[in-house]
């Protein structure tokens, strides 16, 4: 009776823990936000267009500040400002969003050049101003130096001159940076345009009417300006017109349809403007009510696909999981620490409820972007995080010690970091670049080489969990060897399968677009390196060369070369595959490289060197 | 021979050996890294030509005259590592069931090699620049230059004599039949810079044509990928002792320069050599599209008539983004764009052996599938 209550017992527990975990994660969703005197939350569910795509002001918002700000929120007098409210602030009230201090601005010599003498990280747009000219002059001088040789100063103030522009963009999308009303704006335009007509076409012009001209010439001056200075496109196409016809306030106005008349987005920003300056919420929630109706009836698809999006933001599934895998980690440990059942339960149910997290939130992608998983390195971090995890809870389940648990959660955490620093550079969802516009190559060749990666790392987490194992656990358990070294064989041919055939797959896509196979670029070479590994680490295994200790080792070396092939050939700046010149990045690559050779020689020390002896050496 | 005979011959011994594997193995992966990391300096080309499309790998000392062999080159250690493959399969490996997959993971990695020895032997790639609304019958390779004298007598066509580069760069007389004079290269510079002349330059060695006003002096090679050479030669003409004076010619230089001899219009031209194709491709329009509100490309298409009379086609093709036209054993790419949208520019590449790796790619997938079946499955039939 006992015993089965003990054996009962876990069951319950990891069916709870894990309810719990998953419950955790969706939290986001489910505590309802702050309440705010404007709508906010219902502002960023509005599509626009930028970047090619459609997308929620939410994401717009979200992306602008993480470029300009590196966080996806603003902490202001000990609340938390949405990005959304930010960009509101920007765009129609900029008297206070210049107050605040979003610009990032690490540089002391780009501190120095604006004389910024405090110890903030970030400085307000009022800070900048007066040598606003000043930065655009150096960053065009830093612009003629090629990026590959630009000095530290040059990219900071490159760097800091787009931030300024992307804001000051965002100043004069909707209006002219906070300046007067534009539905008085819009008002007069309308009244003045029929009393230019008649002087333009040589009726009876009176004195008023050519007064009219004057002031439709300064307006058609503004609108120009904002036609060219927008951020992004507002004003959706109506119905009947082509999907990808988005248009600015200012091309709206210059250019209204000869059927309908002006968009009748125009009218609502117009009274959404000047509610939000005069701080009358009702009136706003009026004019963005009635533009969501209209949009609603007009592009139903372009609206519920926003939304979507503006629930994934929230959401931030590769943020839950990244607690997740760290909470799966750290229960692994205790199970491997006090052998308990309780433990061993908390591990999987963390560890799967994490798995879980992390695949809806990939799914989550897929179907928002329309696209295969990876189409950027962003993306490929979280794909190949998600593979060593899968793999993880599919091999876990072969062995039942807790080591694929342990190499998936690592692996999972570590890739979900490196993605949230990559998503640093903006919109994760950018279009595709032309060659790369093709979903057939993005799902064959791209999805199986990331799988390759993802699976050699896990077999280079395994391998490190062997070193650690002989050096930290005293009295080691031989089949709980025996199944972490034949996990690990396993996990070698997967890999090597997966990565011969990405490659050569890669291979065909290059002959289909460029004519040829195989051309050596370093991204190239960086696959057929690893292929090269695991195909090494398994002929020496046939042969004999290598037993226990030479597979587990060379595991772990199968992980610098897929961080090289991952990374490091992005940092030589040359090549078809390469996507930009990542100087920090460098030096963490550098880090966990010296990491893992320290650990390939921890494995390899003589048997005396071990505090057990080594079985490979007696027999 | 049964395998027991193959272990008392130590040359074959070796030969199908793992130890020999390993070793070549190791030996390319030293060389990719290399490969890799001199690209950096050398440009993706030559650092290929180096380390990999080389038997030997060369080091030149600073400023040294001779080099010194420091390394396999790709295609020795290529070479031996197919020999290996080939003689392990037959010598090592028991033609059984079990084995089946490595049987044919292993014939479709010899395939890969056998097509990349192909691709390096037999493979053109040469660029075709057509403007919108006009036809082309030629490609041209700019990595490599040819002489061309032309006889433009007859408005309606030329008669090209092209001399490559190989003979240019030895230098001396240059007699053939085609021509009735001789050509006589004084210099050829591979890479140069030319500028109009100043006063303090050496007196001028050209005779004719703009020769006089330039300076021509030798520069080192162009490694980028997206730099051009600007080659150049000093060709002197005589007609049997009759000097038609000294030329620079260069592809960096506008139009033709030449001569009349005996009522015959004669011009010379330094140029990329050129393929004459035995068909034409007329470009009738050409598209660049972006994601809209940005300039992120989307797609690039160009629409061009293929006409060949000699096997009756006379027909529409859209050549774009991963979808190139293949025509009479060569393949026509969307490489390039350029002149505001006017002039697109397509990769033509022959290669006889393009198919091999999309089999071997094949074979390798599936074997390696097999075999890891295989031994899944027989592991789990093993443990309960």
């Amino acid at each position: 009776m006992k015993k089965k209550t003990a054996r009962k017992n876990p069951r319950v527990l990891f069916w709870g823990i894990f309810a719990a975990a998953v419950l955790a994660a969706a939290a986001p969703l489910l505590i309802p936000a702050p309440k705010e005197a404007f709508p906010v939350a219902a502002f960023g569910r509005l599509p626009v267009l930028e970047g090619g795509r459609v997308k929620p002001l939410d994401t717009f918002a979200r992306n602008s500040l993480l470029i300009i700000r590196g966080t996806q929120t603003l902490p202001l007098k000990g609340r938390t400002v949405p990005a959304v409210k930010w960009l509101m602030d920007a765009m129609w009230r900029p008297e206070a969003a210049d107050t605040q201090p979003v610009f990032l601005i690490d540089d002391p010599d780009v501190r120095g050049l604006l004389g910024l003498t405090d110890k903030a990280r970030r400085f307000a747009y009022w800070q900048i101003e007066p040598k606003r000219d000043e930065i655009h002059t150096q960053a065009q001088h830093a612009a003629m130096v090629k990026s590959a040789e630009r000095s530290r100063f040059q990219s900071a103030v490159i760097t800091l001159d787009s931030r300024l522009n992307l804001y000051e963009q965002i100043k004069n999308t909707l209006m002219i940076s906070g300046d007067g009303d534009p539905a008085a704006d819009m008002a007069v335009f309308a009244q003045v345009v029929p009393a230019a007509l008649r002087v333009v076409h040589g009726g009876k012009a009176t004195a008023k009417d050519r007064q009219a001209v004057k002031v439709l010439s300064q307006l058609l001056e503004r609108y120009r300006f904002l036609a060219q200075a927008a951020a992004f496109r507002p004003l959706p196409p109506p119905a009947d017109r082509p999907a990808d016809a988005w248009t600015s306030i200012g091309e709206a106005m210059l250019k209204p349809s000869a059927k309908d008349g002006p968009h009748p987005g125009l009218a609502d920003y117009a009274l959404m403007g000047r509610a939000y300056r005069g701080s009358d919420p009702a009136a706003f929630t009026e004019a963005l009510t009635r533009f969501s109706q209209w949009a609603e009836q007009e592009r139903p698809g372009m609206m519920s696909h926003a939304r979507a999006e503006v629930l994934f933001n929230s959401a931030q599934p590769f943020v839950s999981g990244m607690a997740l895998y760290v909470a799966a980690l750290l229960a692994v440990f205790a199970w491997w620490g006090t052998r308990r059942p309780e433990a061993e339960a908390a591990a999987k149910a963390l560890f799967g409820a994490a798995v879980l997290v992390h695949t809806v939130g990939l799914a989550a992608r897929i179907a928002l972007q329309g696209r295969p998983p990876v189409t950027n390195l962003y993306s490929s971090a979280v794909f190949v995080g998600w593979v060593s995890a899968a793999l993880g809870l599919v091999a876990e389940r072969a062995h039942r010690k807790g080591f694929a648990i342990a190499g998936g959660a690592l692996l999972g955490f570590c890739t979900l970091v490196i993605a949230q620093h990559l998503s640093a550079s903006g919109d994760t969802m950018e279009m595709m670049r032309a060659v790369l516009d093709s979903n057939f190559w993005l799902a064959t060749h791209v999805v199986t080489v990331t799988i390759g990666y993802g699976s050699t790392f896990l077999g280079a987490a395994l391998g490190v969990a062997w070193v650690g194992r002989k050096h930290l656990v005293k009295d080691p358990d031989p089949e709980m060897t025996k199944a972490l070294v034949s996990l690990t064989y396993g996990v070698i041919c997967f890999s090597l399968l997966f990565s011969f055939v990405g490659t050569t797959l890669g291979g065909i896509w290059a002959d289909q677009s460029w004519g040829r196979f195989w051309g050596w670029d370093p991204k190239e070479n960086g696959a057929l390196l690893i292929v090269l590994w695991n195909a090494s680490i398994l002929h020496a295994r046939w042969a004999g060369y290598i037993r226990e200790r030479g597979l587990m080792v060379m595991a772990v070396g199968g992980g610098i070369v897929t961080s090289l092939s991952w990374f490091g050939v992005n940092m030589l700046g040359i090549g078809l595959h390469s996507y930009g010149f990542m100087a920090q990045a460098f030096y963490w690559l550098a880090a966990f490289i010296f990491s893992q050779l320290l650990l390939i020689w921890l494995g390899l020390l003589p048997a005396r060197f071990w505090e057990i002896e080594d079985e490979e050496e007696e027999a | 021979m049964p395998p027991s005979a193959a272990y008392r011959n130590p040359v074959l011994k070796a030969l199908s050996s793992l130890w020999l594997t390993l070793v070549c193995m190791s030996l390319l992966m030293v060389l990719v890294v290399a490969c890799t990391l001199l690209q950096v300096p050398l440009g993706t080309h030559e650092a290929v030509v180096r380390t990999i499309h080389s038997f030997i790998v060369w080091w030149r000392p600073e400023g040294a005259s001779f080099k010194v062999p420091v390394f396999p080159g790709g295609a020795l250690v290529g070479l031996v590592l197919l020999l290996n493959l080939i003689f392990a399969q037959f010598l090592r490996l028991e033609l059984s069931r079990r084995k089946a997959g490595l049987w044919i993971a292993h014939l479709g990695l010899a395939l890969l090699f056998v097509g990349e020895f192909t691709t390096g032997m037999f493979q053109v790639e040469s660029q075709m620049p057509i403007k919108v609304g006009q036809t082309s019958d030629y490609s041209e390779d700019y990595r490599l230059m040819e002489l061309a004298v032309m006889d433009r007598t007859d408005p309606k066509t030329d008669t090209v004599t092209a001399i490559p580069e190989s003979i240019l760069r030895k230098g001396g007389e240059i007699k053939t039949p085609s021509l009735p004079f001789t050509l006589r290269v004084l210099h050829y510079y591979p890479n140069s810079v030319l500028g109009m002349r100043g006063a303090g330059d050496p007196p001028a060695e050209a005779t004719a044509g703009i020769g006089p006003n330039l300076s021509v002096r030798p520069a080192p090679r162009v490694t980028q990928d997206d730099e051009a050479d600007s080659a150049a030669a000093l060709v002197e003409v005589d007609d049997g002792g009759k000097d038609l004076g000294r030329y620079w010619l260069s592809n960096a230089l506008g139009a033709p320069q030449g001569f009349t001899l005996e009522g015959r219009t004669w011009r010379l031209a330094l140029r990329p050599r050129r393929y004459y194709l035995p068909y034409t491709l007329t470009l009738e329009q050409f598209h660049h599209d972006v994601y809209p509100g940005t300039d992120i490309p989307k797609n690039f298409s160009s629409l061009v008539r293929l006409k060949d009379p000699a096997r009756g086609e006379d027909r529409d093709v859209l050549i774009h983004m991963n979808a190139p036209l293949r025509y009479a054993g060569k393949t026509f790419y969307q490489a390039s764009f350029g002149q505001g949208d006017t002039l697109s520019v397509f990769q033509v590449v022959q290669n006889p052996g393009w198919t091999i790796p999309y089999i071997s790619c094949v074979l390798v997938a599936l074997g390696l599938l097999l075999h890891f079946w295989l031994k899944l499955s027989a592991s789990f039939g093993r443990s309960p």
